[in-house]
């Protein structure tokens, strides 16, 4: 018996776009990669960001200062002096961290001189034995 | 998602409705929830700031399991939970099975005040710290650590700079460590740009913003990334298999996280454009970070289709140290796909377990 031959289905309009799209996403994406790795690209984007960033920036300046002096006339922490509250609490944790290891050095030190008196005790009690 | 050809029976025109409402039920479940994840059982046993610790709870017996334990540190900029995505593709579930005594380094979130974290302050405030409740809670004196993606470049600063400090193994994947090539992939294009000022986005944000990051990892293939990624799902609604590991990958990408400013400021900076760590001109708290005093076993993964570190950026180390015992392994995948994608189970973990067994006794 033979098989026959498979044929795209014209009454079926989704099958016959997807073997399309499928037939041209590699070529975008190639084309895409390509474009993304140009040297045009790099600056084009790099040019874009530095705009951005130096147009936005007087904006910035004028919400964060109006911001501060909103938060201080309402009594309110502004985000410095909460970021300066939680840099103090992370180095309070690093020297609660510096204690947890000296804690954990003295609790070695003292399992080792209390494992090397048992063996003394356990050998005095043989040569006692003895 | 497909449609059938017409013309249709009544019965087959029911039932295909009902296919379509199914695959629109699931499209909508998956493109609009988090998928679970992070299911291998696990407890914090130390924190530090926004870092936790984590220890997996074995589940082989003490007398059977490997004496060294290891401590994975995941890159800066995304959760570390892609180590553990889902039950039976899981590296972190693979590992614990496999009789390891795992680590992770979750570095958390940083918030503005954590904006002048530098890499001095996690390759050595944290992960030292780290460290050391790590050999007081195996009891072991050595370790052995791996690095992925901005992980590789923390653990390969540490080895260097702590090479006596019991670090026994040392597994880097996908490690961005040499930039002496200026065209090869194009982040080192674009971060070469003279436009292209860090000092300037870190001055705007403070810390440079996921969205940012999540941009330029999708734009280096923004086919696959914006359109590809979303025609696999529409074309496999039928299929479980893939629509939940979609799901729970779609979950990881889109948890997205900031990166401590001045961390990013120093891996444009010193890194990306002077190439500082391979000329060994890099100084992490004013020592300076010498790789050839790495002595520690080193295996260096390097994904062979991997667009965000190219394999030029991860090979020239293994010149440079100074170990006895080292090995390149070369697999299929991406930066990610390599250790998260379907073949990693056949491809890179049971490699890694085989190079990492010999050397956990």
């Amino acid at each position: 018996m033979s098989t026959q031959p498979e044929v795209p289905n014209l009454l079926d309009p989704f099958g016959t776009w997807k073997t399309m799209r499928d037939a041209s996403l590699d070529i975008w994406s190639k084309l895409m990669i390509d474009l993304v790795n140009s040297q045009a690209y790099s600056q084009a984007t790099g040019q874009w960001l530095d705009s951005y960033l130096t147009l936005s920036q007087p904006f910035r300046h004028v919400f964060e200062t109006t911001m501060t002096q909103v938060l201080g006339g309402l009594n309110m922490p502004t985000r410095a002096e909460v970021t300066s509250v939680a840099e103090r609490l992370t180095h309070v944790e690093m020297r609660l961290d510096d204690l947890d290891a000296k804690l954990d050095d003295i609790q070695r030190a003292l399992q080792a001189l209390s494992a090397s008196k048992q063996t003394a005790d356990t050998s005095a009690n043989i040569k006692e034995a003895h | 998602m497909g449609f059938s050809t017409f013309p249709m029976t009544p019965d087959q025109l029911q039932s295909e409705l009902q296919r379509i409402e199914e695959e629109t039920r699931t499209l909508l479940r998956v493109s609009t929830s988090r998928a679970t994840v992070a299911q291998t059982p696990k407890q914090v046993i130390w924190t530090l700031n926004k870092a936790k610790l984590y220890r997996y709870i074995p589940v082989v017996p003490a007398e059977e399991r490997h004496k060294v334990p290891l401590l994975l540190v995941f890159a800066l900029m995304n959760r570390p939970y892609i180590l553990d995505l889902r039950p039976g593709h899981s590296f972190i579930e693979y590992m614990v099975t496999h009789g390891y005594d795992v680590y992770l380094l979750d570095w958390g979130v940083p918030g503005p005040e954590d904006k002048g974290l530098t890499f001095d302050d996690y390759a050595l405030e944290y992960l030292p710290r780290a460290i050391r409740k790590i050999k007081a809670v195996s009891g072991s004196a050595e370790f052995s650590l791996l690095g992925w993606c901005i992980g590789a470049i923390l653990t390969t600063i540490y080895a260097a700079l702590r090479p006596g400090d019991g670090l026994k193994n040392l597994i880097l994947l996908t490690a961005p460590l040499d930039f002496s090539d200026k065209t090869a992939g194009g982040f080192v294009r674009w971060v070469n740009d003279q436009s292209f000022d860090p000092d300037k986005i870190i001055e705007a944000f403070g810390n440079m913003p996921g969205e940012m990051i999540d941009y330029g990892a999708k734009a280096l293939k923004p086919v696959e990334n914006y359109i590809g990624s979303y025609l696999t799902l529409w074309d496999n609604l039928d299929n479980p298999r893939i629509v939940e590991a979609w799901h729970a990958m779609n979950t990881w990408v889109t948890d997205l996280i900031p990166m401590a400013g001045a961390t990013y400021r120093q891996l444009i900076k010193e890194l990306y454009q002077e190439n500082r760590l391979m000329e060994g001109k890099l100084r992490i708290r004013g020592e300076r970070v010498d790789v050839s005093r790495i002595r520690a076993n080193l295996l260096n993964v390097i994904a062979l289709a991997d667009h965000i570190s190219p394999p030029c950026q991860s090979e020239s180390i293994m010149t440079k140290v100074s170990s006895q015992d080292q090995r390149v392994l070369k697999v299929k995948g991406g930066h990610i796909g390599m250790m998260a994608g379907s073949g990693a189970l056949k491809y890179t973990w049971p490699h890694i377990d085989e190079w990492l067994a010999a050397r956990s006794h």
